[in-house]
């Protein structure tokens, strides 16, 4: 199991690491006082890199090799003159600039150097280089579909989810709220839609199976059957079996298919979890009481799991990226926009607070 | 000679910047545009750039750049003229806080 998580939040970026047999500690503290939306720890060299959302002065992406002793920084993805955003619900066309890295991806393993950032307003770039340049891919941004995406949440779309397949780093997916699924076979050659399957209950009857304008909160594929994805929803919980299948959808979560976060475990495709809320407007723990839903016969069934959560006057909402699993698929660990941050060993079956005061938590992930 | 400085809150990126003892960087630059002493000190500081100016070339809606005093309004028409002796700030805006 991982003994380090990294954990995004308002105010800096904090390494935990397991301290004996149940315990975890605060190791480190880096870029304390600055925003720090997300985090990669990258499998193939051990990089971490941290995405700064620094409010004055843009996004800054910065890199370490050395597991966050020192730290510098690296090239931001960009967008050229004469990109624009178009969206599909109404607003005026402007100019596209980089608002916001919202998902950054390590390549196959057959690919050194090379990162995949998704971004609002909502482009995909690619580098060759570890982060030192990059490049939109404007096979994607080019679709004509994109005018019809919007933003859920923010102002304009984005992408949030990027899926590189462990079998063939050529295959990925990429999630878009609110633009559905995208899908290359050909390392970003050419792009399909691929959200056939889910409903959006947010827009009028004749629209809400238009795959190009589902609110995707979070997809995830599992590493050892990557023909198999969960999506969080806006409106509900969906799930895909097989490559060329539709999603279904998974109506019977307790207590709410509503939420933001999804983990599936690395080898067991029917095992995943979840951080559910009170739909949609409100994004408070349903009751205030703090659960995981987590199924492990495909979503037949989910337990409600509350072990070592608060049950009593808990306003805690876990964000897209604030849920993670390790590669053993019995650690996980989640943050709050509360600052609270719970980690299991067991799958979910009891949950331990970290013992601190945090900012509010954007992401988690494990780092080796 | 203009003098340009560098707001703490922006110098504390600029790796081996000669910060004060409040920790703003200060420097003397001849030149008579403002985007002429821009570009000069984005070729001392590179990665100054992406703080200052948008990837279009726009000064970021959360800086601001004083020059003699007043605020620039245009932030995308930086071929101002300068006198000797001006003194710019590039700073961040209390609005983007």
């Amino acid at each position: 199991m991982s003994d380090t998580l990294l954990v995004s939040t308002r105010k800096g970026l904090f390494t935990v690491e397991r301290d004996g047999e149940v315990g975890w500690r605060i190791a480190a503290r880096a870029f304390l006082g600055d925003n720090v939306a997300l985090a990669l720890a990258d499998p193939r060299d051990g990089s971490w890199y941290a995405v700064l959302d620094l409010g004055h002065f843009g996004n800054k992406l910065q890199r370490s090799s050395d597991r966050g002793a020192t730290w510098n920084e690296i090239a931001v993805p960009a967008f050229a003159p004469g990109d624009e955003v178009i969206t599909g619900d109404g607003k005026p066309p402007v100019p596209a600039k980089l608002r916001l890295i919202w998902s950054l991806e390590a390549g196959g393993a057959s690919q050194p150097g090379r990162l995949w950032a998704g971004t609002i307003p909502g482009g995909l770039f690619r580098s060759d280089d570890s982060g030192a340049s990059w490049q939109l891919v404007r096979t994607l941004w080019d679709v004509p579909e994109r005018n019809q995406w919007f933003g859920g949440g923010f102002d304009q779309p984005g992408i949030h989810s990027i899926c590189v397949d462990p079998r063939d780093a050529r295959r990925m997916s990429v999630a878009i709220s609110s633009g559905g699924v995208w899908r290359s076979d050909d390392d970003g050659a050419s792009w399909r839609q691929d959200a056939h399957g889910m409903r959006a209950a947010y827009m009028p009857a004749e629209r809400s199976r238009d795959p190009n304008v589902q609110d995707v909160h979070h997809m995830v594929q599992c590493t050892g059957s990557p023909d198999a994805f969960w999506a969080q929803h806006h409106n509900g919980i969906f799930r895909r079996v097989a490559s060329q299948a539709e999603w279904t959808e998974i109506d019977n979560v307790p207590p709410s298919v509503f939420g933001f976060a999804v983990a599936v475990h690395p080898r067991d495709a029917d095992t995943a979890w979840f951080v559910p809320a009170t739909k949609d407007e409100r994004r408070i723990p349903v009751d205030g009481k703090v659960v995981v839903a987590r199924t492990r016969d495909g979503g037949r069934s989910f337990e409600t799991l509350t072990r070592g959560l608060p049950q009593q006057d808990a306003y805690d909402l876990v964000y897209r990226h604030a849920l993670a699993v390790d590669r053993s698929g019995d650690r996980l660990a989640f943050g709050s926009t509360t600052g609270g941050l719970w980690i299991s060993g067991d799958g979910g079956n009891r949950w331990a607070q970290l013992d601190a005061r945090l900012p509010p938590v954007y992401a988690v992930t494990f780092a080796g | 000679m203009a003098r340009i400085i560098l707001a703490p809150a922006l110098a504390r990126w600029l790796p081996g910047a000669p910060t004060g003892v409040s920790g703003e960087v200060a420097l003397e630059l001849h030149s008579d545009r403002l985007d002429h002493v821009l570009e000069a000190l984005f070729a001392r500081f590179p990665n100054l750039r992406g703080y200052v100016l948008d990837e279009h070339g726009e000064v970021r809606h959360h800086v601001a750049i004083f020059l003699d005093g007043n605020a620039i309004t245009d932030k995308s028409r930086l071929d101002q003229p300068l006198r000797d002796g001006s003194e710019i700030y590039v700073m961040q805006a209390l609005s983007g806080g």
